[in-house]
């Protein structure tokens, strides 16, 4: 029988965050305004967070952790490794997903997305060292956000309620099915096994999340300062970011039109 | 031959309804609004770049935002349907609360921006109002994609959102307003207490 690698743990995650979801939808739900109050019902409709005590719980966990370990490590690695060279990682890290975007971009049925993320696997990992440098960017094949929530949301799947779940933070259904079905498709996933290759898996996962942290430093500590309920803040921005990440994907769609017909103009 | 004619005339036919035709007015109102948010930029990054003490940048900037944003129409879509809810008294101090404390948030971090620079994109109408679209350049950071919602309802161009990266600063900060109202039975009063305590704390 065929060892599975180490590495095949990962995709465990997915599984972990269902029964998480599970969990929080279980243990504790937000109390529904009487129906005599249409504003507090349309509000209560409007954050559409039924699981809210209980996101709040994984909230104040997952802050609880990010203070004593994400966060430290988000201003360490900011404080030492100049700008230049964490843009270079974020490079590294960027075209390492791009498989997975490229996937995606062919399951919303976007050719042209799928063309350039093509072409940046191919340009960034050759001409562009390993992803160091972005070239393709450059050479006119932008970076895009294209992932497995968005796909979902393309394809007609509704958000669902608002999740905060451990490690994965602010998310929905939609976007935790679209997460590991990401984790799942991605090659790298599942390439090659042994000590070495899930170590270098990991330190992946790692240098993520301290690039994504080091990405938001700035913005998160105003939030926190500045918010009155930071929680409600967070929900609210990411359900926007969300949103404005699928509109842009489902307006980005240029007909592929052959070069000798009449070219439709570009708004 | 002719297939390939009919879809030529066909497609030229539908190319000037692809372009959006627009009425002359609303055409004039779409430049006005790029004019002014251009006006705005270059005002914001010369005082920002500016060699100027810090409190002096701070000042010069809450000129600039008193005269380009409307603040307090801001401040009454943030507060959303507590507005009607609140009585006169209240109403004064929660505007006047909102100004300062939105000050702070602004001009607190002024010195952060040294270097900013602005890239104007597209205009467009959007839901009675005008977006213009621009691309904001911090050295130490990525671009970011900032889009500046203009009105005239007030008889000349006003800022009355922001919205960075997708998000808008006024829907987000009323649903931060909602949720804290709701965790305090609703009451006004509790929300202008918070937000005195808030201006009360420097940046």
């Amino acid at each position: 029988m065929r060892r599975l690698s180490p590495s095949f743990r990962l995709p465990a995650l997915p599984a972990l965050a269902g029964a998480v979801v599970l969990a929080a939808s279980l243990a504790g739900c937000a109390s529904k305004p009487p129906a005599d109050d249409p504003d507090a019902v349309a509000e209560y409709n409007e954050s559409n967070d039924p699981a809210e005590p209980t996101n709040r719980v994984f909230y104040a966990v997952n802050n609880g952790l990010d203070t004593v370990i994400l966060r430290p490590l988000a201003v360490g690695y900011k404080y030492v490794v100049p700008f230049v060279v964490r843009s270079h990682i974020h490079n590294v890290l960027t075209n390492l997903s791009m498989p997975a975007s490229l996937f995606n971009d062919m399951l919303q049925a976007h050719p042209r997305r799928a063309g350039t993320s093509f072409m940046r696997i191919l340009v960034n990992s050759t001409v562009g060292v390993a992803g160091v440098f972005d070239v393709a960017t450059e050479w006119g094949w932008p970076a895009h956000d294209s992932d497995g929530g968005m796909t979902l949301a393309l394809w007609g799947l509704p958000e669902g309620p608002f999740l905060f779940l451990p490690v994965l933070g602010p998310t929905s259904p939609r976007d935790a099915t679209g997460f590991g079905a990401d984790v799942a498709s991605d090659p790298i996933t599942w390439f090659g096994q042994g000590v070495l290759v899930s170590s270098l898996g990991y330190t992946r996962y790692g240098m993520s999340a301290v690039d994504t942290r080091t990405n938001v430093l700035d913005d998160l500590d105003k939030i926190k300062a500045q918010a009155l309920d930071p929680y409600a803040t967070i929900r609210s921005l990411y359900r926007q970011h969300r949103q404005s990440q699928i509109d842009e994907a489902r307006s980005d769609d240029p007909a592929t039109v052959p070069a000798w017909f009449v070219q439709p103009r570009r708004p | 031959m002719l297939t390939r004619r009919i879809l030529l005339m066909s497609a030229t036919a539908v190319l000037p309804v692809l372009g959006l035709p627009l009425s002359p007015a609303r055409a004039q109102s779409l430049d006005q609004a790029t004019a002014f948010i251009e006006r705005t930029m270059k005002e914001i990054a010369a005082v920002v770049n500016a060699p100027d003490t810090l409190a002096g940048k701070q000042q010069k900037l809450q000129a600039i935002i008193d005269r380009t944003v409307d603040v307090d129409g801001v401040a009454r879509f943030c507060l959303g349907r507590f507005w009607r809810t609140a009585s006169p008294a209240q109403q004064n101090q929660y505007l006047d609360l909102f100004h300062r404390v939105l000050m702070i948030n602004i001009t607190g971090k002024v010195g952060e921006y040294q270097g900013v620079s602005f890239v104007l994109g597209r205009t467009q109408p959007r839901e009675g109002a005008i977006v213009v679209s621009s691309t904001v350049n911090r050295p130490g950071t990525a671009p970011s994609k900032v889009d500046w919602l203009v009105s005239n309802e007030t008889g000349s161009p006003k800022i009355i959102d922001v919205i960075a990266e997708g998000t808008s600063l006024r829907l987000t900060q009323r649903s931060d307003y909602a949720a804290y109202l709701s965790h305090n039975n609703n009451s006004v009063q509790a929300l202008i207490d918070a937000l005195r305590q808030q201006a009360s704390q420097p940046g």
